[in-house]
């Protein structure tokens, strides 16, 4: 009887053990060392090339079977819309928009396209509770409706404000954002159609390492042309996506102030002190009730041996 | 409640048995010993229940509206400030206002305080319900609502903070559950479910003070996700959890000083001589707890600003509104409670109490709203979003009151326990 | 997939390369012996094929301004002339020759992944087109617009859901993230 008493509370502990070795630490030891995947693809956007014709917009609602815009997109006038001071940006019918940006000096616009930017170690997934996110190995930050709750702490924890939510359903509501057209294209290795339908190639599709090349190629041939830095090599960790502009990138509507490290990096002060409490305060606590209680407990020890006397 | 004169010297009721020696049934126990028709006249007579249908008139069809329509129907449905009041003020508002729970478990429990004891109870129910309405708040607030427990058993994220506040709210919830059940037990005439909680007494409250730090803090943690958007004043990476517990702890025991307050001045035919005698005495005893709290509070506040190099924000209207926060719902009130038990004044410490309420609610309105995307603009929640918010909280009001009319929170049970 | 490829490659050789057809070679081209129009068309779906008028761009343009190195001319742009300076006329002149009518197809992209490859950048055959016509084009007022060059196909309407594709004024209305 005894050994099948201890065997089993033997098994119980040890399954314990190893739920919380399997489970815990992975994810931490994996972090250390990950730097991303080495043939994760990504998208160059060159801003001294897109000339605003929209295409990548059409071609985004088209294969992601997005509901129908307001106004065609080969309507231009939405490059005037303003909504509380800002200009367009992704909703639930838009995964990705182009702005247009007059740029003081310049005799041209330019154009700035924005989709989710798939970072290497995304905000969005880490700030997630029920693992919804999925970085995949081709490079795509991609989105599990079945499990989300709709806490919406992802499009919070996003630098690029990218997700948006789906407020318009009672009972179906998701995230919608830009998944780098997974399902459909990049699992297979096919660009994303934004890229396909890009008649400038201002979009770049490869592996993310030879987009950096070509993007310092161009730097280097035509320093005239380029800003001296490829926006998303480092910014938030590095995204798949990333940019080249003509002028400084906050004048044409990027977050210059982005931190340079990933947004988990700010969360871990936090996650390192939740070990230490759980360990640390049964023990602080229970010491502190027993000195605290201590006259109490000698009183009670004092009146049951003058009992027993 | 005029109901109870000298004509019923048995009401309110504090026993099982009526003076006659009949048993009080648990529907004459609900109905708090008045006939149908005595409990409406009192309770239409009030108008504070005017007030509440009022409330519920409007409030409950938007509730209906939320549900069948979705959240767009009801609120702003920005992708800019994803959480609003719902949020804002019924989660990061309603917990540390319910810090009450763990702070006076503590102090009775472990630090063997019992001159706290009549108010723990109180301080329990406060914590407990508190909790209780953030998770409703949550639900409204949710998308996916029927999907409250997916990062419990379907699909789990643990790495992540809000995981953390999932877990230990959950838990906490049941521990709060546990520990308000006794007043419950008593009641009904329980007893043994008593002995089995009141057993359990010291694991509880250990657990309730694990879980409270850690999801106080992750709270607070749960804004370091967004460091390029919160104004940096209101947001430091590294003591933005500290900021959020030590905060917690004033906040807790001043909403316990206000529910003391108003349930003494308007439910006084509820508390018995032992509350009502040692409640100025406890108040003071509080707000010494609440002056404490709050220098330990300013001193972090401080530090962060130092560690972060944010002087010169301190210079911008941004710089003037922060230190108008935290000087008119932090330093302000800490000098009343300072001056208050100084000078022995229950009144004022209670004056400085419903201040300090008041400020916390903003600080953290200000973290998950005002000061949230400063750089890009200011939302203002739709109207609706306002009513339902208040629909919810006066539910939470009209629940505190009902539990409180009835159980033993502010009185000791006369009969067996 | 090969033979839609291989089909795709044919279709392409007798569109543009029927009109290709080269004089003897020499050290350098003439812009006289260039044909009068092209019609560039291989790509044509969504917008119909343009009709280049190849010899009123030779008018305003040198040869080099398009067509690089290939046509013998002499290189100014500073980082071509590094191997480029002398490398003379190339066996072909032809866009599609060179630049890709696959753009990041697989087998486009592993081809680049050759380490000895100075050209990684090489645009595709769309964005050779668009980036020699639009970018001369914004730079000496030329038409810029899509429209300006080739009309919108029954395929394109559908896709930017535009002319009798176009949202109702009742039924786009379906936008609540303000």
């Amino acid at each position: 009887m005894k050994t099948t008493v201890s065997r089993r509370t033997f098994i119980k502990g040890g399954l314990a053990g190893t739920v919380v070795a399997t489970v815990l630490p992975e994810k931490k030891s994996q972090a250390a060392t990950f730097e991303g995947y080495p043939d994760g693809m990504g998208v160059l956007v060159d801003l001294t090339r897109c000339v605003g014709c929209r295409s990548c917009e059409a071609a985004c609602n088209e294969e992601q079977k997005l509901p129908q815009p307001d106004k065609p997109f080969d309507d231009f006038s939405v490059f005037d819309e303003i909504h509380h001071g800002q200009k367009r940006r992704t909703d639930e019918t838009r995964y990705t928009v182009v702005n247009r940006y007059d740029v003081p000096g310049l005799d041209h616009p330019l154009f700035r396209k924005i989709q989710c930017n798939h970072c290497q170690e995304p905000a969005c997934l880490t700030s997630c509770f029920v693992n919804a996110y999925t970085k995949t190995p081709e490079g795509a930050v991609i989105y599990n409706p079945n499990v989300c709750v709709g806490c919406r702490t992802c499009m919070i924890a996003c630098p690029f404000n990218i997700p948006t939510f789906k407020y318009s359903s009672a009972f179906n509501p998701r995230i919608m954002k830009c998944i780098f057209c997974y399902d459909t294209r990049l699992k297979e290795g096919r660009p994303p159609a934004c890229v396909e339908a890009c008649p400038q190639e201002a979009l770049t599709f490869g592996k993310r390492n030879k987009l950096l090349e070509i993007g310092r190629q161009r730097i280097r041939e035509t320093p005239d042309k380029y800003e001296d830095h490829i926006y998303g090599e480092h910014e938030v960790g590095g995204t798949a996506w990333m940019y080249l502009s003509s002028v400084p990138f906050d004048q044409v509507g990027f977050d210059t102030h982005v931190p340079k490290e990933p947004i988990l990096n700010y969360v871990k002060d936090f996650l390192g002190i939740v070990p230490m409490v759980l360990t640390v305060w049964p023990a602080l606590f229970a010491g502190f009730h027993l000195l605290a209680t201590r006259k109490d407990w000698l009183k009670n020890k004092n009146e049951d041996t003058h009992e027993e006397e | 409640m005029r109901f109870f004169s000298h004509q019923r010297p048995e009401l309110p009721i504090v026993d099982h048995v009526k003076p006659d020696g009949s048993q009080w049934t648990l529907k004459e126990k609900l109905w708090l010993g008045l006939s149908g028709s005595d409990y409406f006249k009192q309770f239409f007579r009030n108008p504070v229940n005017w007030l509440m249908i009022g409330i519920f008139a409007v409030g409950i069809p938007l509730l209906f509206q939320r549900y069948i329509y979705g959240l767009s129907a009801v609120t702003h449905a920005s992708n800019d400030y994803p959480w609003g009041l719902f949020l804002g003020f019924g989660l990061f508002g309603m917990v540390p206002l319910s810090a009450s729970g763990f702070m006076l478990g503590t102090t009775v429990e472990l630090f063997g305080r019992k001159d706290f004891h009549p108010i723990e109870r109180l301080a329990l129910l406060n914590g407990l319900l508190g909790y209780f309405f953030a998770v409703i708040f949550l639900e409204i607030d949710l998308g996916m609502w029927w999907r409250l427990y997916y990062p419990m058993i379907v699909s789990l994220g643990p790495a992540a903070v809000l995981f953390l506040v999932a877990w230990h709210v959950a838990t906490y919830l049941s521990v709060q559950v546990a520990e308000v059940l006794p007043a419950l037990f008593e009641w009904i005439g329980w007893l043994k479910g008593k002995r089995i909680i009141r057993s359990m007494t010291l694991g509880l409250t250990i657990a309730g003070i694990i879980l409270s730090t850690l999801h106080q803090g992750a709270l607070g943690a749960l804004f370091t996700y967004a460091p390029a958007k919160v104004h940096p004043l209101w947001l430091s990476a590294n003591f933005q959890w500290i900021h959020f517990f030590c905060s917690s702890i004033f906040a807790g025991l001043s909403m316990v000083i206000v529910s003391s307050t108003l349930i003494r001045n308007f439910a006084g035919w509820r508390c018995d001589d032992e509350f009502k005698n040692s409640l100025d005495d406890i108040t003071i005893k509080l707000g010494k707890g609440c002056s404490l709290a709050m220098i330990t509070y300013l001193v972090i506040k401080v530090v962060a600003i130092a560690h972060d190099q944010e002087w010169a924000y301190l210079l911008t209207g941004w710089g003037s509104y922060y230190l108008l926060e935290l000087g008119v719902g932090v330093v302000l009130p800490m000098f009343m409670f300072a001056i208050g038990v100084r000078n022995n004044r229950a009144s004022l410490v209670r004056f400085a109490a419903v201040i300090a309420v008041l400020g916390i609610v903003w600080n953290r309105l200000n973290t998950s709203l005002v000061c949230f995307n400063w750089q890009l603009y200011q939302e203002i929640p739709h109207w609706k979003e306002v009513w339902i918010t208040i629909t919810i909280y006066s539910l939470y009001f009209l629940t505190y009151r009902f539990i409180v009319y009835r159980l033993p929170i502010v009185y000791s049970w006369k009969g067996e326990k | 997939m090969r033979t839609r490829k291989k089909m795709l490659q044919a279709t392409l050789a007798i569109a543009i390369g029927g009109i290709l057809l080269w004089p003897e070679p020499g050290r350098t081209m003439e812009a006289a012996d260039a044909p009068e129009t092209v019609e560039i068309n291989s790509l044509a779906r969504l917008y119909s094929g343009v009709d280049f008028n190849h010899a009123m761009h030779t008018e305003i343009a040198s040869c080099v301004q398009c067509h690089h190195h290939t046509t013998g001319g002499e290189v100014t742009d500073p980082n071509c002339i590094r191997c480029h300076a002398k490398s003379g006329e190339a066996d072909t002149v032809s866009c599609k020759e060179c630049h890709s009518s696959d753009r990041f197809s697989k087998d486009d992209l592993s081809k680049r992944d050759n380490p000895a490859l100075y050209h990684i950048d090489k645009p595709g055959l769309k964005g050779a087109y668009h980036l020699n016509c639009v970018t001369c084009h914004q730079k000496t007022g030329g038409p810029t617009g899509c429209q300006d060059c080739h009309t919108m196909t029954e395929a394109g309407e559908k896709m930017f859901q535009t002319g009798q594709h176009a949202p109702s004024e009742t039924t786009g209305g379906e936008h609540s993230g303000h």
